[in-house]
């Protein structure tokens, strides 16, 4: 063993630690191609998740309509697979000559899971091309059901390469406690290194966002053939693919908080030192940009169902119930957003007159910043009820008290929320971070059950009318714009915050980066470099879709319905 | 259509914009690679000033429990109207001028609790080079007060040549094998509760004896990783594996055995 450690040791030594990129340097050539591939990643595992969800309501519901919509999804991954490799490509390439010593030290420690990764990759690209050039002929019966086996699989082999990538870069983050810095790397066991404290939370963090970020995207897609659209059959097509992609997107973001929440805690259990590097040190600002985003996509998110209530009879009952909505939401946000705990001079400090502004100081705390997320949360869920209930009157024996049961239920959701929220003030802090728990059960709890009421409820309801798909404003359209450049900025923030934290270790407190750019940069450098990123993204992702519609026609077929072409999600 | 697409390009391009501004108009704080820091003789307050401000926001992790004014006393800041702590540390105790006072703080701890706190914090004087001591002590002195540290603070506080280093056996704790002196010098409370002291991070210590005998203790000091008590699996690791190398072996035996009395 001493052997092999001071061969690698002179291995080491003998080569150089470092290589540079022209004008933009090394740090930024492998930010920008981590960042986009990660982009294009999350995009080719999101969509096949709702596209194979899809094709189910299409095959078990016995509507065609839903097959043709995850047929379009599965034909915008083609050409987003091909991107995703390219970067990838950009990507290994930039670290083995830009970072080789870094780089030689993981290869050394998970040669056997990169193996495994690009033979994954391999079975999971013609995966995709057996499930897309096969639509139409394993059609019926139980060919369809094989070809839909087929989008499970694509879904189950993106989800283990997911988890093999994502392995590499928590160890970067968490390698086990027993590893430091004159650990051989060769003595390093694989499922060691895997099996690290925040491996699993990374792993159920990225699935959520990735079906967060796929139906983002598909929503902004939609919107953009629903602008560019000819006819009123096809206006009606795409403003329901929006929504779809919408519901989908918004749905998922409920819970994501919840992942972070255990993502945050695992990071402040391996070492409490990086958790207040991240919540309390130099990126202590980084939460009050991430509040701001989520406000943005709380808001838009709510602003578009309420517009489109507009094109749903019956909905007008509900309208007055959206100001109240808004305020709690614009509360919400405002108090989310107020910092905290953040690295400030003596100056500033004395000018504040504390370390927290007296008045807000209070509102800062995560005792008031979780009471404020739950409510934005539920108040989210109410909007969709509302929207899913618009053109419907239950029919029902038991409506009234079904109607009552689920009021209460929110209001004792919304109790258990603000107990917990104004009780943390009065305990230590140890007991505090516990009841985040009971306010996440209160609020899941009431959309699990609540929703299963609605279903009930709305089974025979009488309809009040059909949904005028199509009848939306322009500016709806742009709502979705804005949520998925948002969903996309904040993912390159995100990352940015998980990578940062380890400030001037390429891994933590075992290898440390000596190069120039160790010191990890400020917020606004960050943000032009996400912005970068994220224009990048779009603008390929937007070449995409233009690829996609001059191969082939739209899967849209007028079905001579009009307006009620397509069918409401939920109902 | 032309003029949708600009619209789409516009608002893309407008919300990438605003996100960009608003990061950009908050306080920038990049976070700097530790330097190790050397100070001559001839060291000026000011150099010493902005020397200890850089180890207060950073090495020496300060602001971690300073300033929240929950896990510890504000320094920069007004604490019960006393003022920061360049303005009020020359009055905690009568015979303590400021500079011994602060000293005294960071080589034992639990000298000057200050009331309604816990003894958490860790002798910092094992933790950071004298240079970095001194150089904290002149930037919490700058806070209301006047500076009066020199370099013959600094070097006075160095060891002379082929004297233990700070930290290595057998200047642990002063040499002292009283157990409650090894345990303050360890910083055990920070993570452990012990007799209604501490935090409860960790396994409360109170009644360790009972679930563990001498030997078991012993081994836990000397190699954490070798048990894990129940319901604390998260946190194994966390523990530092130095304690062994840290004490004397006198040393270690009293602490092990006053801990296994703890029935």
């Amino acid at each position: 063993m001493m052997d092999s450690a001071l061969l690698l040791q002179a291995a080491a030594d003998s080569t150089r630690a470092y290589g540079e990129f022209p004008v933009i340097g090394a740090r930024a050539f492998v930010w920008i191609t981590a960042e986009v591939h990660l982009m294009f990643a999350a995009f080719v595992l999101g969509v096949p998740m709702f596209a194979v969800v899809t094709e189910a309501i299409g095959i078990f519901g016995g509507d065609e309509r839903y097959d043709r919509l995850s047929k379009e999804f599965t034909r915008l991954l083609l050409v987003a697979y091909s991107a995703t490799a390219i970067w990838g490509a950009m990507l290994v390439f930039g670290l083995s000559t830009l970072y080789p010593r870094f780089w030689a030290y993981l290869t050394t420690i998970f040669a056997p899971s990169m193996w495994i990764y690009a033979g994954l990759f391999f079975v999971e690209s013609f995966t995709l091309y057996l499930y897309y050039y096969g639509w139409d002929r394993w059609k019926k019966g139980r060919a369809k059901l094989g070809h839909w086996t087929l989008g499970i699989l694509l879904n189950v082999w993106g989800t283990i390469v997911m988890f093999i990538a994502n392995a590499w870069l928590t160890y970067m983050m968490s390698p086990p406690r027993d590893i430091t810095p004159t650990t051989d790397p060769t003595t390093i066991k694989l499922w060691h290194a895997i099996a690290n404290a925040t491996w699993m939370p990374i792993n159920v963090h990225r699935v959520i966002a990735n079906v967060v970020f796929g139906g983002a995207i598909v929503g902004a897609y939609a919107s953009y053939r629903f602008l560019a659209a000819r006819t009123d059959e096809e206006r009606a097509h795409y403003d329901w693919m929006g929504y779809v992609g919408n519901f989908i997107a918004m749905s998922a973001l409920i819970v994501l908080p919840f992942a972070g929440y255990w993502l945050g805690r695992e990071i402040y259990q391996y070492d409490q030192s990086m958790g207040i590097t991240m919540m309390g040190g130099f990126m202590s600002w980084l939460w009050v940009i991430q509040a701001f985003l989520i406000a943005v996509l709380f808001l838009t998110g709510n602003y578009y169902l309420w517009i489109g209530m507009g094109r749903i009879p019956g909905a007008e009952r509900f309208r007055p119930y959206t100001r109240y909505l808004l305020i709690v939401l614009v509360l919400g946000a405002i108090v989310w957003g107020t910092p905290h705990t953040m690295i400030a001079d003596s100056k500033e400090l004395a000018a504040m007159g504390g370390s927290h502004h007296p008045f807000l100081g209070a509102l800062g705390v995560m005792s008031a910043k979780n009471t404020a997320v739950n409510l934005m949360i539920l108040t989210t869920f109410l909007s969709f009820l509302l929207y899913r209930r618009a053109n419907t009157r239950p029919v029902v024996p038991w409506a009234r008290t079904g109607t009552i049961i689920q009021g209460a239920m929110f209001a004792v959701a919304a109790a258990v929320v603000l107990f917990y929220g104004i009780r943390g003030y009065f305990v230590e802090a140890i007991v505090r971070i516990g009841f985040s728990v009971y306010q996440v059960l209160a609020v899941l709890s009431c959309i699990v059950f609540v929703t299963v009421i609605d279903i009930l409820m709305a089974r025979g309801a009488q309809s009040l009318g059909a949904i005028r798909w199509g009848k939306m404003p322009p500016r709806s359209q742009y709502a979705l714009f804005i949520l998925a450049v948002t969903f996309t900025w904040l993912m390159g923030l995100m990352g940015f915050a998980r990578s940062g934290i380890r400030q001037y270790w390429h891994v933590w407190q075992v290898m440390q980066d000596t190069s120039k750019y160790a010191a990890t940069p400020a917020l606004g450098y960050a943000s032009k470099m996400i912005s970068l990123c994220v224009l990048i993204f779009l603008s390929l992702v937007a070449f995409v879709f233009w690829l996609g519609g001059l191969a082939e026609k739209s899967t849209f077929v007028a079905t001579g319905e009009g307006e009620k072409g397509a069918p409401h999600v939920g109902h | 259509m032309w003029a949708t697409n600009a619209k789409i390009v516009g608002i893309v391009l407008g919300t990438l914009a605003l996100y960009t501004l608003i990061a950009n108009k908050i306080p920038q704080v990049q976070s700097e690679v530790p330097q190790a820091l050397t100070l001559g003789a001839n060291v000026t307050p000011e150099q010493l000033v902005a020397a200890g401000q850089k180890v207060y926001t950073g090495i020496g992790g300060c602001t971690t429990c300073h300033g929240l004014g929950e896990r510890a006393p504000n320094l920069l800041t007004d604490e019960k109207g006393q003022g920061p702590i360049g303005a009020r540390c020359g009055k905690r105790e009568p015979e303590k001028t400021c500079k011994q006072y602060l000293y005294e703080s960071l080589d034992n701890p639990t000298a000057y609790v200050v009331s309604g706190y816990q003894p958490i914090m860790p002798v910092m004087t094992k933790q950071l080079s004298p240079e970095q001591v001194w150089s904290v002590i002149a930037f919490l002195e700058s806070q209301g007060g006047t500076v009066d540290v020199t370099g013959d603070d600094i070097a006075k506080s160095k060891p002379a040549a082929g004297a233990p280093t700070p930290g290595a056996s057998p200047g642990f704790a002063g040499g002292s094998t009283d157990p409650k002196a090894i345990i303050q010098a360890a910083g055990c409370l920070a993570c452990h509760k012990l007799d209604g002291q501490g935090q409860v991070i960790a396994p409360d210590l109170t009644h360790v004896g009972s679930r563990r005998n001498a030997e078991s203790i012993r081994k836990k000091i000397l190699d954490p990783a070798s048990s894990v008590t129940k319901g604390y699996e998260k946190l194994a690791g966390i523990m530092p594996k130095t304690f062994g190398t840290m004490m004397s072996a006198a040393q270690l035996e009293a602490l092990v055995q006053y801990l296994a009395a703890h029935k």
